[in-house]
């Protein structure tokens, strides 16, 4: 018992100690019982080096120990992988619906899948033109829906292209390398407030699918690395490369210092 | 379990590969759609029972020959009861794995029926000519080697060992072809200007087996089966031991354990280097799985996984801490002082220099090395020495130190979307989360051990271990490190196959399922948990099937042939 009560202690004093510490340092809270928690398992693991012997099992005990001892590790592990931060499947899912979209209507199955479905939305078209045409009469009718389905098929077409820039820059994860508009990031490539200075949207998107045509000045070594993955051209549209260069190259903050690019190839 | 009831296990094996591969040709299947756990859950479960029953058939032959040679060599017979003991197991587990992948052809055609009959397709001759013709080779080479034992024994040793030989040369190669398709899947070959399918038009099978994650895959498995099967080894020590009727049993098995532990933590050694290589590669192939791994959607895969790192090496020291109790004269043994001054000074001495020297500048070795080599030999000028004990306590205190360091994440996040101050480090200590900290973090856990073990080593020589004697707890270590071997094998696995995000062949095939999303570190953790203790309950069957049985027949011996006390 004086073996716990010392170690205990010593634990709480070094804890203690390091949550002083960190707190001054301004480490937030969350980091602050974590080093806390670390001073008291490492308190723990001495109190462990000094404990007495255990004394030899033999039949049912043992075998009772070691299925008691599976229970607890079962039950640590699955606990402690559950204390972590958890990432939200669902935040991802729409995302990837999105990027998957254009090549599961590619596929055999896809096609099949989009007549289905468009053979189902006439479908329903027709059955409410019939309601229509019972409750208003045949001739009245018939003019009708031309008008009132064209304006949301071109509205559809034209789309907001800004808008489908933005999202891509959202679907492939750009921001996980490059900072923009004060957010992502961790220097992995270049900050691109003001992209829209030095290139122009074609350059953009001739960058975008082949990541080795310029060179940002100062990312030397990762352009030489290709740290820039050369796989936007096979995993994107061809329209959705074109929307996100364009809304890149609406970024004209001259305030951020945005590496000049050099053309390579 | 007798001859014909083994043959059985893997004649039904054979025939559910043979007729998975075929059924793959049968095109336009529906995807059938498993209850409670989903399809890919249920191709997760068997893929990762026949990766775990895979591992030690690969694994255990490995040190099964080492064992016997050294028995052969040394003339001691506990070498070759060891190596006899474990292939009984293997026997026994081969069968297994045999039928796991045979199942686990089969979910995937029920569940990805596209994805499979194309995957087939494209190693077509791996999946129906070359892996079930080295199985059977490597089932028939085991067999004989099993079943020659008694026979080839006194003279004609040598010529049972080139058969261990043998079985292990095939079990490599069975490895190294598998990996093909497996390390495909994240890293299919392509080249500039070409698209990944037009690539894979012109590619043979030989471009698509050997791409550029293959080798390390190779490298990290072999060494990674190894540490798993001396651990496994060490699990089964454990349960003799606990089961053991006499003091002489006792014996052996503390012996096996503590062999089964040296080759384990041997080997565990260099994973976290062979680990290092293998994502260095995935990263120099696209760079977009880095901040997927380490920033993103399985940053807290990581998380945990350096915490389970930290508590192997904690427990594989404190398994030495519990062994170096019942050597006698243990007391008199003492080591340099510049050992636990270096052991302190190393983790933040190498944070230094990898901030300024980054691999591969060899610059960082003109300044660790001598560091790392200080207490061999400047140790033997200076005479300031200090004792064993302490030199472990100390060891003991920088495992947590370099646990510490390799847990501070960057922030407590999910995703570095989800990132705000008030979970973040604190800008002037981010070092603490960049990869030189890391780095830092578990080369001291290596050195730590290496220390402990040279320690550890130097005690045995200088004292008289009492083999018997070990204090009970160690038995419960020996399968705390196989459980979390295996556990950590699942969660490594699972990010393996999650870093292809929403693609069954990155970039080549992509995954259409409800399924395809990553999933949280929970829902893993709970079905790798799952998959384990199968796994463990499998395995204590084995062996409690292949050397309860025997224990049990073995005749009484009129002497001691393992002496309770030897050096």
């Amino acid at each position: 018992m004086g073996n716990v009560i010392k170690k205990l202690s010593i634990g709480l004093v070094v804890g203690g100690a390091l949550v002083g510490l960190t707190r001054a340092l301004e480490f937030p809270f969350i980091f602050q019982m974590m080093f806390f928690g670390q001073a008291i398992f490492g308190a723990a693991v001495f109190m462990l080096l000094d404990a007495p012997s255990l004394s030899t099992m033999n039949g049912v005990k043992s075998v009772f120990a070691i299925v008691m001892f599976y229970i607890v590790l079962c039950v640590v592990f699955v606990s402690g992988a559950s204390m972590w931060p958890q990432f939200d499947p669902e935040e991802e899912k729409s995302k990837i619906a999105k990027v998957l979209e254009p090549k599961r209507k590619a596929t055999e199955q896809g096609k099949a899948d989009e007549l289905i479905a468009r053979a189902k939305a006439l479908d329903e078209q027709v059955k409410a033109l019939e309601v229509r045409l019972k409750a208003l009469g045949g001739d009245q009718v018939t003019k009708e829906p031309v008008t009132g389905e064209l304006p949301v098929v071109n509205k559809a077409a034209a789309g907001d292209f800004m808008k489908l820039g933005e999202e891509q820059w959202q679907l492939q994860e750009c921001y996980n390398c490059h900072k923009l508009k004060g957010e992502g990031g961790k220097k992995r490539g270049p900050e691109l407030d003001n992209i829209g200075s030095y290139l122009t949207v074609a350059e953009i998107k001739q960058k975008i699918m082949d990541p080795k045509s310029f060179m940002a000045t100062g990312f030397e070594q990762e352009w030489e690395k290709g740290k820039m993955p050369d796989k936007f051209k096979d995993v994107m549209e061809d329209s959705d490369i074109t929307a996100l260069a364009t809304w890149l190259s609406t970024f004209k903050n001259t305030s951020v210092n945005t590496p000049k690019p050099i053309k390579k190839k | 379990m007798k001859t014909w009831q083994r043959s059985l296990v893997a004649v039904c094996a054979f025939l559910t590969l043979f007729g998975g591969v075929a059924y793959a040709q049968v095109s336009g299947a529906s995807p059938v759609e498993f209850p409670y756990t989903g399809n890919r859950t249920a191709v997760w479960i068997v893929a990762q029972l026949h990766t775990l029953f895979g591992a030690f058939i690969l694994g255990a032959p490995i040190f099964i020959v080492i064992s016997e040679w050294l028995g052969y060599r040394k003339q001691d017979i506990r070498y070759d009861r060891l190596a006899k003991e474990l292939t009984k197991v293997t026997v026994i587990l081969f069968s297994m794995t045999a039928l796991t992948g045979g199942l686990f052809i089969f979910v995937l055609l029920a569940a990805y029926p596209q994805f499979t009959t194309w995957f087939i397709n494209q190693f077509y001759l791996v999946f129906a000519v070359i892996y079930p013709s080295l199985f059977i080779s490597g089932t028939i080479v085991l067999y004989m080697y099993f079943y020659m034992w008694d026979a080839w024994k006194g003279e004609k040793k040598g010529r049972h060992i080139t058969l261990g030989v043998l079985l292990n040369l095939i079990c490599m190669i069975t490895m190294f072809v598998i990996n093909g398709p497996t390390s495909f899947m994240n890293t299919p070959p392509k080249a500039d200007g070409i698209s990944p399918q037009d690539f894979l038009e012109t590619a043979g099978l030989w471009d698509k087996i050997v791409n550029v994650s293959w080798l390390p895959l190779s490298l990290h498995r072999i060494d990674g089966n190894l540490a798993f099967g001396g651990f496994v080894a060490g699990m089964i020590a454990a349960y003799m031991y606990m089961g053991a009727k006499n003091q002489e049993e006792r014996a052996y098995y503390d012996w096996m354990g503590f062999v089964g532990n040296l080759i384990g933590v041997g080997a565990m050694l260099f994973q976290p280097f062979t680990g290092l290589l293998y994502a260095y590669e995935m990263c120099d192939y696209d760079f977009s799985f880095c901040p997927y791994m380490m920033a993103d959607q399985l940053s807290m895969f990581f998380e945990m996984q350096g915490a389970m790192i930290g508590l192997m090496f904690l427990a594989s020291n404190y398994y030495v801490w519990l062994s170096l109790k019942r050597i006698e004269g243990v007391e008199k043994v003492r080591m340099t002082i510049l050992a636990p001054i270096v052991m302190v000074a190393f983790p933040f001495v190498m944070m230094v220099v990898m901030n300024y020297y980054w691999i591969p500048d060899p610059m960082s070795l003109v300044f660790l090395l001598p560091l790392v080599l200080a207490p061999f030999t400047l140790g033997r000028i200076i005479p300031l020495t200090v004792s064993a004990r302490t030199v472990v306590k100390i060891g003991f205190l920088m495992v947590i130190v370099g646990d510490a360091i390799w847990l501070t994440p960057h922030g407590f996040a999910p995703t570095s979307a989800k990132m705000v101050a008030e979970l973040e480090l604190p800008e002037a200590w981010n070092f603490l989360s960049s990869m030189p900290a890391k780095l830092s973090a578990i080369f001291t856990l290596v050195f730590v051990t290496v220390v402990n073990y040279v320690l550890y080593n130097r005690a045995i020589k200088q004292g008289t271990i009492i083999w018997g004697k070990i204090d009970f707890a160690s038995q419960f270590v020996l399968i705390f490190l196989a459980f979390s071997s295996i556990w950590m094998m699942g969660l490594m696995g699972a990010v393996r196959s999650l870093v292809r995000k929403f693609f069954h062949t990155y970039n080549l095939m992509p995954d259409f399922s409800v399924e395809s999303f990553t999933p949280t570190l929970s829902y893993s953790a709970w079905w790798i948990t799952g998959i384990s203790v199968v796994f463990f309950t499998v395995v204590s069957f084995a062996v409690l099937v292949a050397l309860r049985t025997s224990d049990s027949k073995r005749p009484v011996p009129e002497g001691s042939p393992v002496p309770a006390r030897a050096k």
